[in-house]
């Protein structure tokens, strides 16, 4: 069945843009660009368990990355690199609190990281141009493939996340994606039976966070025009409730929560000023009658479907 | 999943189709978040010329189709909406209002050879070089020199200090403005920055009252413009308070009460202009949607009316055409009463008209002085 799923998944990933005009093309990027941050929190949240409202600021550094390379003539690989090892980093010293405080606490730790990175955004105005923006922001071109078309940038941003897809797959299905559970679970039982709990707590936040800084390199030339506002934790609470709502610790969860949060909202435009209440009340309902989100949900229907029709039988 | 996708995929395509008989003029604009009230109004306004053009029978005996598109007052989802609206064939296309989401989106409807009417006052928006974007007001790099010579001739200051909310409006004016300052030899003794959405400016009065200056200059949005102007008051501040549009704005003095009594300044725009037409204009205003229109709205107003007039000049809907037309386009209000005031535009689409010199009295904005176009001795 699965496999079924995800095939028909890929197929309508592919076609989608031939039917589809500029804007829903643009939306679907944007999709795509999301899906990846929420990918890197749902390593660090739902699998590992450490609650973090600071992504955002890792795909506003990534953004950055990006803007500033590119706009001096750097190709965008040399950003995505550069991007995914400076929130390596970044992201294993923001573990190091982890270490101390948990839950809400951490919370608060992430949101002070924050507002810290929004601040040097806006205020360091010598490299990242404060609150003017940086605006002219090039779509790459790849081995003489331009990207600058919205069709062509979509298949660019569609290749990324199938990287990254295949790249956390491969790490949820090692030894380390069972230790991120583990930690998750149980960090006393996980440490007595040798998981070294510390090292692979930073490594959930070091991982995460460059997943968000390659969303982050995606996400410039996407928009083409950056400006700080863009990543204030408003944008980690949108990507928290991707990875809540598409269901924590599941590895399908953040694609569909993104395609909630990026796709409803638009699709519920009909209703004109009423668009972000409907948007919100059916959040609302979905989390408090669903609280595993919309796979928890899928989940739950196939378990109790055939035992009811068997008992119906 | 795969319905789902399949009736996204539907909608997404189906949501740019447009009528035959009607001219096409998508309003994308900040209808939520924090360009709501500039948004709201400016929305209405263009609504209002609409509502009035359509039962008079349209332009070129076309009615005039405006979807609204609400961009959450978000550059990335303002880019969203004006890539819909350009997917919908649309003549022209109306708004935002904030810069950022202008600096945004402005190259995709330029790619588009749309002519983009906004309400942005950011200096960089026409330097750019753009030849389809319009501006509905002045933009800051035409506003500071009138605040500024205000300061040196109408209030011989010598020394003044500067109050700024930290985003683009806000900074991007404080540069301007000290720029002029510095041409005109008064001195900027304090400089304070502070937060969109800011509370409490207790501690950034007691720095401004310390600096003694001979004036100060206060350039934050509407909210924030109110809590400071109660705090200046509760702390007994006796200088002049100076502002652009924003301070003496009907908002600002509805929310500060007592408090903004005697804040002067340079008004682009006001619904309050001793201007027969402008009065006429607020009072069908108000009695359409029920509250009293800001500068945003004649913003949005005159911007319908100027796209009317310039069509009806071609004589035909040409897009290129338009943009061309509407570069070095003066329109006086015998020609078309819509636009309220005598307008000219630029060949960057910057736009030269009549403002005013204010003060707060009693509650309500005063006109004092009305000072003529730039460009009228020429």
């Amino acid at each position: 069945m699965r496999p079924v799923l995800l095939f028909v998944g890929v197929a309508l990933l592919i076609a989608a843009p031939f039917g589809l005009k500029p804007y829903g093309i643009y939306l679907l990027s944007l999709w795509a660009v999301m899906t990846i941050a929420a990918i890197g929190l749902n390593l660090t949240l739902g699998y590992a368990g450490q609650i973090s409202l600071a992504q955002a600021s890792f795909v506003g550094i990534g953004a950055y990355t990006a803007a500033l390379l590119t706009t001096q003539g750097w190709p965008l690989g040399a950003a995505f690199a550069l991007a995914a090892l400076l929130c390596f980093v970044v992201g294993w010293l923001l573990g190091y609190p982890a270490l101390r405080v948990a839950h809400h606490y951490l919370a608060f730790v992430t949101l002070s990281f924050a507002t810290l990175v929004f601040l040097i955004l806006r205020n360091e105005e010598w490299l990242t141009k404060g609150v003017y923006g940086i605006s002219g922001i090039p779509r790459p071109a790849l081995l003489g493939w331009s990207t600058k078309a919205p069709q062509d940038f979509y298949f660019f941003c569609l290749g990324v996340l199938a990287l990254a897809s295949i790249a956390a797959w491969w790490l949820l299905r090692s030894p380390w994606g069972r230790a991120f559970t583990a930690l998750r679970e149980n960090p006393i039982r996980a440490s007595s039976l040798g998981i070294d709990t510390r090292r692979y707590t930073l490594m959930a936040f070091a991982i995460g966070s460059a997943l968000g800084g390659v969303a982050g390199v995606l996400y410039a030339p996407l928009v083409q025009f950056i400006e700080p506002t863009a990543f204030t934790p408003g944008l980690s609470f949108n990507l928290l409730l991707m990875v809540i709502v598409g269901g924590a610790g599941r590895f399908f969860g953040p694609f569909l929560g993104a395609a909630v949060s990026v796709l409803l909202p638009e699709w519920l435009r009909f209703s004109e000023g009423l668009y972000l209440m409907l948007y919100a009340v059916f959040v609302m309902i979905l989390l408090a009658f669903f609280p595993s989100g919309l796979l928890g949900l899928a989940e739950r229907l196939r378990t109790s479907w055939p035992r009811s029709s068997k008992s119906a039988s | 999943m795969m319905k789902s996708f399949i009736a996204i995929s539907l909608a997404l395509g189906a949501a740019g189709a447009s009528a035959q008989p009607t001219v096409n003029m998508p309003i994308v604009i900040e209808l939520s978040g924090a360009g709501a009230v500039s948004g709201t109004n400016f929305r209405d306004g263009a609504v209002l010329a609409i509502e009035e053009i359509n039962a008079k029978g349209g332009i070129l005996k076309r009615k005039i189709n405006a979807p609204q598109a609400d961009t959450q007052s978000n550059p990335g989802i303002s880019r969203a909406q004006v890539q819909k609206a350009i997917d919908g064939d649309p003549y022209v296309i109306l708004g935002p209002v904030f810069s950022g989401s202008v600096k945004a989106n402005m190259a995709l409807a330029q790619q588009a050879e749309v002519p983009q009417i906004v309400g942005a006052e950011a200096a960089e928006i026409t330097q750019a070089g753009n030849p389809y974007i319009f501006r509905t007001s002045f933009g800051q790099q035409m506003s500071m020199p009138k605040i500024a010579n205000y300061l040196r001739d109408g209030l011989k200051a010598r020394t003044v200090a500067v109050l700024w909310v930290n985003n683009d409006f806000g900074k991007g004016g404080r540069d301007t403005f000290v720029k002029e300052m510095a041409a005109r030899n008064i001195k900027v003794v304090s400089d304070v920055s502070t937060e969109s959405g800011q509370m409490d400016f207790a501690a950034d009065v007691v720095k401004l009252k310390g600096a003694n200056a001979d004036a100060i200059f206060v350039y934050t949005n509407e909210e924030e413009s109110a809590r400071f102007l109660r705090e200046a008051r509760k702390q007994g501040i006796d200088k002049p308070l100076i502002g652009e549009t924003t301070l003496l704005g009907q908002k600002v003095i509805d929310l500060a009460g007592p408090a903004a009594n005697g804040a002067r300044g340079h008004v682009g725009l006001s619904a309050d202009a001793p201007v027969p037409a402008v009065l006429a204009f607020k009072e069908k205003f108000s009695k359409r949607f029920g509250y009293v229109p800001d500068h945003n709205g004649i913003k949005g107003y005159t911007g319908v009316y100027a796209v009317k007039y310039a069509t009806e000049k071609i004589g035909r809907f040409d897009r290129k055409l338009l943009a061309k037309t509407l570069h070095g386009l003066t329109i006086k209000p015998e020609q078309e009463p819509g636009i309220l005031m005598e307008t000219t535009w630029d060949n960057n689409g910057d736009i030269d008209r009549i403002s005013f010199l204010a003060e707060v009295v009693e509650g309500k904005q005063r006109i004092v002085q009305t000072l003529p176009k730039l460009g009228s001795g020429k």
